[in-house]
């Protein structure tokens, strides 16, 4: 491969090329699209959890000043269909309901769409929606996953026998069998409170029907154009080509902003009906009641007398909320399957459930389950080593896969391509100075201020497929030079704030030869882009740099074959750097690579005589290690690679308060090469923040009628600078065998690691008490009161 | 959930230039007025409906910013930002100024949140009535018909109520002159971004004795006299303190938002309290 | 309905609001400049952050009646034709964003905290970021480029000139 200058080049810290129009406010976002004649929608919400719509009054609002359509939700039934899933769960043996923009029957929960208005402005919009009457017939509601399983709940969906989604037993092996043979048994029953993504940028859409054309242009804040362009043929009946989705500026995403929720159909509708360009953009209390996870995880986990774990079972009940198109459902799936993460636990058994209850739907969310697999996993590995007296730390490299045994397959059918965790444990343990924390520990417990050191490791799959669904494991890209030399790269993946142009430039610099100053990256425009799949799951520098990297090798031969001719050399003897085609051993006699594009576009039967006359290129990468073809056990193994990253956590608690404070962190993380070190080091700093928010504060908090009380940041409360500590971060670097450059997905790793580490801290700190930590968020209530229970 | 509404109507808007100005627009406005400090917490409000007036008489343009010394009191204008708190050197009331400077939102909050907006406000996990009721500060009221004075142990009646008619604006506080008098102001929060949970206030005061103000844990702020500990870590003072808080609060009642439990608020109220007063006495590096 | 008078960025704007049109939507719908973002509406995110005669502001807390006659820079104020301001010059270094939502309060609160203490405490340096939420970083790189843009701050004649 040959490398252009090396400070832009795989592995280099470039910074980001968006930089100047981010940091000068001339970036788009998509509230910042105005187009000419533009109206303002507002949603009606339900206020009841469960109940049937009676009637809906639109009187009122009709007639409000400034109204040009009100669209109840039996009118808007009349016009579009029901929105396809993102993963459907009937393919997978569960139960689905359909999905309507506007629910026209029966609400199942506190703010599902109901009506919507479009006025001139935002402010009549939202005051027209206030003038709509909805009335209901209050059904009997169950907001709480284990009281929804009961015989005697009310059902969520009253023709559904009960309230299970879907259900679904992981795992190999004789697991009750192992725990009967154990030394120890521990166990635990631990509470994921539901949280929420909350980027600082809401959702929203920009809708321009075109009645003339019968067009359809939508700017939204959204991951995945493609699906959302699909979705939208469906549901309104569209040919796709009609279509036009283009992703603005995202302001942070993480998992929300993937398409399947009722406003996107909606604001299209509302423009086509009202024949006029239509915004809506959601409310800060309407993004907080998207939940990112709620779980209960039963777990026993047994142990020989030197640490070595034999056996585990697990029972997951995942609290669904209302159905939802959105993949948010689809994450319990994931939580089951991470156990038994990098531990050598063959005999293991996870029975999950996923419970329908009357509060919003969850929306995919950064660590899309595997958040509270580690979490669970991590406080098992703890109770085990605090039962047997054993260091945390020792129980972990007793238990970890070893180096040399990769790919390993996991009881729960998971091929880890690669790693080296034991390494990972000794890169955090130095970072952090383990002893030196251990002997500060001793000396704190002695002034009577306990102070916690935790750890957690964390395995993350990344680059998902799942066969059947939007959820692609292969992505492409088209890399296109112009006749001046200029190079428009369009890739089927988007950045959510992430900034993988920066890094898929970087590849496209390097594997054609010019700088990457020549390089645009257009992304997350479906007239222009090819068909891709967005971003989620750490995929887009694995699949967008790999098909990046084919694209642009094509074109690399092109240049090398015209340039050398040029040169009158061998093109075997010619390579193409620093936007040169030269000799290899005469560097110099070379030829600019534009002269050698304007040769191939305008002297194609001279230079370019028996050369296909194209400097372009479009090219899917499909990595390995993908399998659905199922094992004996029926087991199927949907992630190419694995990165993998070991917290350690340290804090102090507050005895008298209860109040919990992260004073140091450290993390060593291994996603193998890394393109851009400074990109991949901003994410894992994030989704720690993220995990030690959901560890620590954040919490959907619902009154017993179902509304969401935390439904601000006054009430819901994320992490500021105060709140964390600076973090020291290493790398390791496992090249993945089966990537193209070696890397592996970067991006969800932290929020599980984190929220386990804390937890882990927060026993540890108590351990003199003996407190034991059950439930997250761990605010300062919740930890007086486990210290009152446990001094009691 | 109550979908997200505008104000329905617009509303007048008046700016008077000064008191006399202050109270004719207060005499002659239409329907329900809101005043308007410094807007941190009224407009967000507005925005989202929860407040609805018909009238808003914005004190922007009074000139009633600023702290002074008048015979042997302060007096603290309504308009006051915790800026001004701040950058006021020397600070006339240290307290204050400390109490400032743990204001959270940043410096755009700090910079035009004011006094007389938090003390009208009466929200009980705000930083300031406690710490006026520690101070023996007095509430100026300016209405139509004139100026009235209230003690702040008086003004608060309850959660985001207060004596203040209508028609009054909170135009000014007075306090006596703390002069160099010791204090210790401690305050609990869940996070960097959350409000007060409970906040306390300890104030030497010149005749003897402490007094300490607890905000944030009773449906109103409350104050009790005590005399100084020989030794603030004396496991029976601490109960003795802890004890005459919590019957103040039982009195008044506690306070449960979206963030706390009352009984949360009364379990850590003692502590917090005690804590002011190791700090007021330099000694408690925990604050 | 009523006419107001702003300086934005140096230019000179007359506008006609409602009362209850909140600041930051005048800037974003009436002036154009969408730079100022919005993120909660409740004064809580600082993404609409702006100057306001010198002091930072969240926008949408201030009613735009109450800015009649006032002075307003927005983060397309910052940089100057001679260039990004040192403290853009200092995020972008430090990688102290990534979806960029949050740097209206940022670039704005930075500036205006080495205005004032060109040399500012880690103590103060936290006080200032903390009136803004970044949900991508994790605040590490947003601390580290205020604290590079300090030390460029006390090399003043390093510094381009700003209108
Ligand atoms: C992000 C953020 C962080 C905050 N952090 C803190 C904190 O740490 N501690 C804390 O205590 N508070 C905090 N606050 C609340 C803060 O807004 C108030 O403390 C502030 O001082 C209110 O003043 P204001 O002038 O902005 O009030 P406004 O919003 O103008 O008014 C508030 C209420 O008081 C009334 N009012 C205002 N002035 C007068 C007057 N002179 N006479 C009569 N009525 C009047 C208004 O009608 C309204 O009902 C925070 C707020 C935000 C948005
Ligand atoms: S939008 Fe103003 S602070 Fe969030
Ligand atoms: S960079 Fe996305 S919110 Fe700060």
């Amino acid at each position: 491969m040959t490398a252009s200058t090396p400070a832009a080049g795989i592995g280099a810290s470039t910074r980001r090329r968006d930089g100047a129009a981010l940091l000068t406010g001339r970036a788009r976002y998509v509230d910042d699209y105005r187009p000419h004649g533009l109206h303002y929608a507002a949603v009606v919400r339900s206020t009841v959890a469960h109940g049937r719509i009676r009637s809906v009054d639109v009187s009122g609002a009709e007639t409000a000043p400034g109204v040009v359509l009100v669209l109840t939700g039996e009118q808007a039934a009349r016009h579009a269909g029901p929105i396809p899933y993102f993963i459907s769960p009937a393919t997978r043996g569960g139960r689905e309901v359909d999905i309507r923009c506007l629910e026209p029957e029966l609400v199942t929960y506190v703010g599902q769409p109901v009506a919507a208005v479009v006025a001139r402005s935002r402010v009549e919009a939202q005051s027209a929606a206030a003038a709509v009457r909805v009335e209901y017939d209050s059904l009997p509601h169950v907001l709480d996953a284990d009281t929804a399983l009961l015989p005697d709940s009310p059902r969520v969906y009253p023709d559904w026998q009960d309230n299970v989604v879907f259900a679904k037993t992981y795992g190999a092996g004789d697991a009750e069998e192992a725990l009967h043979g154990a030394d120890v048994v521990v166990s635990g029953e631990f509470r994921i409170a539901r949280s929420t993504t909350a980027p600082v940028e809401p959702r929203g859409y920009v809708a321009s029907w075109d009645a003339t054309d019968e067009a359809l242009t939508v700017h939204g804040s959204c991951q995945n154009p493609h699906q959302l362009r699909y979705m939208l043929s469906a549901s309104l009946g569209l040919a796709e080509s009609a279509i036009r989705v283009v992703t603005a500026k995202i302001g942070g995403s993480f998992g929300l902003k993937m398409q399947g929720l009722p406003e996107e159909t909606l604001v299209c509708l509302l423009s086509m009906l009202s024949r006029r360009p239509v915004k809506w953009i959601e409310d800060r209390r309407e993004s907080l009641m998207s939940g990112a996870r709620e779980q209960i995880h039963r777990i026993r986990v047994g142990a020989k007398a030197d640490g070595t774990i034999t056996g585990l079972v697990n029972r997951i009940v995942a609290d669904a909320g209302a159905m939802t198109a959105q993949a948010g459902w689809a994450m319990c799936n994931m939580s089951a399957s991470t156990f038994p993460s990098g531990y050598r636990v063959p005999d293991c058994r996870v029975e999950l459930r996923l419970v329908a209850t009357n509060k919003p739907p969850l929306s995919a969310a950064r660590g899309f389950g595997k958040d509270a697999a580690h979490f669970v996993m991590e406080r098992a590995v703890d109770l085990v080593a605090r039962r047997l007296a054993l260091d945390p730390g020792e129980v972990r490299r007793r238990n970890f896969i070893r180096a040399g045994e990769f790919p390993y397959r996991t009881a729960t059918g998971l091929n880890i391509d690669s790693g080296d965790f034991a390494g990972l444990l000794d890169k955090a343990q130095a970072a952090i100075d383990y002893p030196a924390v251990r002997e500060l520990q001793r000396r704190r417990r002695e002034q009577g201020r306990p102070l916690g050191v935790g750890i957690a490791f964390e395995l993350t799959p990344e680059s998902s497929d799942s066969p059947g669904t939007f959820v692609s494991g292969f992505d492409t890209t088209t890399v296109r030079m112009s006749l001046t030399g200029r190079v428009t790269v369009l890739t089927g993946v988007t950045s959510p704030g992430g900034g993988n142009d920066t890094g898929i430039a970087q590849i496209v610099g390097a594997e054609l030869g010019v700088p990457v100053e020549w390089i645009d990256v257009v992304q997350g425009d479906t007239d222009r882009c090819p068909t891709g799949f967005g971003n989620f799951s750490g995929r887009s520098m694995v699949v967008g740099g790999g098909s990046a990297a084919l694209a642009a090798r094509d074109v690399r031969a092109t240049l090398r074959t015209v340039g050398a001719r040029l040169l009158e050399r061998d093109p075997e003897a010619c390579e193409v750097v620093d936007g040169t085609v030269r000799s290899v051993s005469e560097p110099d006699c070379a030829v600019p690579v534009p002269e050698v594009a304007h040769a191939v576009l305008t002297r194609a039967f001279a230079a370019a005589a028996e050369v296909e006359p194209v400097l372009e290129s479009t090219r899917a990468y499909k990595p390995g290690n993908i399998d659905h073809r199922p094992d004996e056990l029926g087991r199927i193994q949907p992630y190419p690679t694995y990165s993998s990253c070991l917290h350690i956590a340290v804090v102090e608690v507050d005895a008298e308060t209860g109040k919990v404070d992260v004073v140091d962190y450290a993390m060593a993380h291994d996603c193998g090469t890394m393109i851009n070190p400074d990109l991949v080091e901003g994410q894992a700093w994030g989704a720690i923040t993220m995990g030690i928010g959901s560890a620590l504060t954040e919490q959907l908090v619902f009154d017993a009628g179902g509304r969401l009380v935390s439904d601000r940041f006054k009430s819901y409360l994320l992490p500021r600078a105060g709140d964390v500590p600076e973090f020291r971060l290493e790398h390791q670097v496992t090249p993945s065998p089966f990537t193209m450059h070696g890397n592996k997905g970067a991006g969800e790793a932290g929020v599980g690691g984190a929220q386990a580490a804390v937890a882990n801290a927060v026993e540890d700190a108590l351990a003199p008490v003996g407190a034991c930590v059950r439930s997250l968020p761990l605010t300062p209530p919740v930890v007086l009161d486990l210290i009152e229970e446990a001094t009691r | 959930m109550k979908t997200p509404s505008a104000t329905r109507t617009t509303f007048d808007y008046r700016a008077p230039e000064d008191l006399d100005g202050l109270a004719d627009a207060l005499g002659t406005a239409r329907g329900a007025v809101s005043v308007l400090g410094g807007g941190t917490m009224l407009v967000p409000d507005i925005s989202h409906g929860t407040a609805q007036p018909d009238t808003v008489v914005d004190l922007a343009r009074t000139g009633l910013s600023g702290l002074r010394r008048a015979d042997g009191e302060v007096v603290v204008g309504a308009m006051t930002t915790y800026r001004d708190l701040l950058t006021t050197a020397p600070a006339p009331v240290p307290l204050l100024r400390r109490l400032a400077a743990g204001v959270t939102g940043g410096p755009q909050i700090r910079n035009r949140g004011t006094v007389g907006g938090s003390a009208a406000f009466a929200n009980p996990s705000s930083d300031v009535p406690a710490a006026l009721l520690a101070l023996r500060a007095r509430m100026r009221l300016l209405s139509p018909d004139g100026v009235r004075e209230v003690p702040a142990s008086d003004f608060y009646t309850g959660p985001f109520a207060t004596v203040r008619r209508d028609d009054e604006a909170l135009i000014e506080i007075t306090l006596p002159d703390p002069g160099a008098a010791s204090f210790g102001y401690v305050k609990f929060k869940l996070s960097v971004g959350s409000w007060p949970i409970v906040t306390a206030t300890a104030v030497a005061e010149s005749g003897g004795g402490l007094r300490v103000a607890v905000g944030g844990a009773g449906r109103v702020p409350v104050a009790v006299m005590l005399t100084e500990p020989a030794d603030p870590a004396d496991p029976e003072w601490l109960a003795h303190i802890r004890e005459r808080v919590e019957s103040e609060l039982d009195s008044v009642g506690t306070w449960t938002d979206e963030l706390a439990e009352g009984t949360y608020r009364r379990r850590i109220a003692g502590t917090i309290a005690a804590r002011s007063v190791a700090a007021l006495r330099g000694d408690d590096e925990r604050r | 309905m009523q006419p107001i008078r702003l300086t934005v960025n140096g230019d000179k704007h007359e506008v006609t609001v409602d009362p209850r049109d909140l600041l930051v939507y005048v800037i974003r719908e009436r002036i154009g400049l969408t730079g100022t973002n919005v993120g909660c509406l409740t004064g809580d995110c600082g993404a609409c952050t702006v100057t306001l005669d010198g002091r930072t502001a969240k926008s949408c807390s201030v009613l735009a009646v109450t800015a009649d006659g006032s002075e307003i820079r927005t983060i397309e104020g910052l940089a100057s034709p001679a260039g990004l301001d040192p403290v853009q010059e200092a995020f972008w270094k430090e990688n102290g964003f990534q979806c960029g939502y949050c740097l209206p309060g940022m670039l704005l609160a930075t500036r205006e905290l080495l205005d004032e203490d060109p040399d500012p405490a880690e103590e103060d340096i936290t006080r200032t970021i903390d009136g803004n939420l970044c949900r991508c970083t994790g605040y590490t790189t947003i601390l580290r480029a205020v604290r590079t843009a300090a030390r460029r701050a006390q090399h003043r004649d390093e510094r381009p000139e700003r209108p």
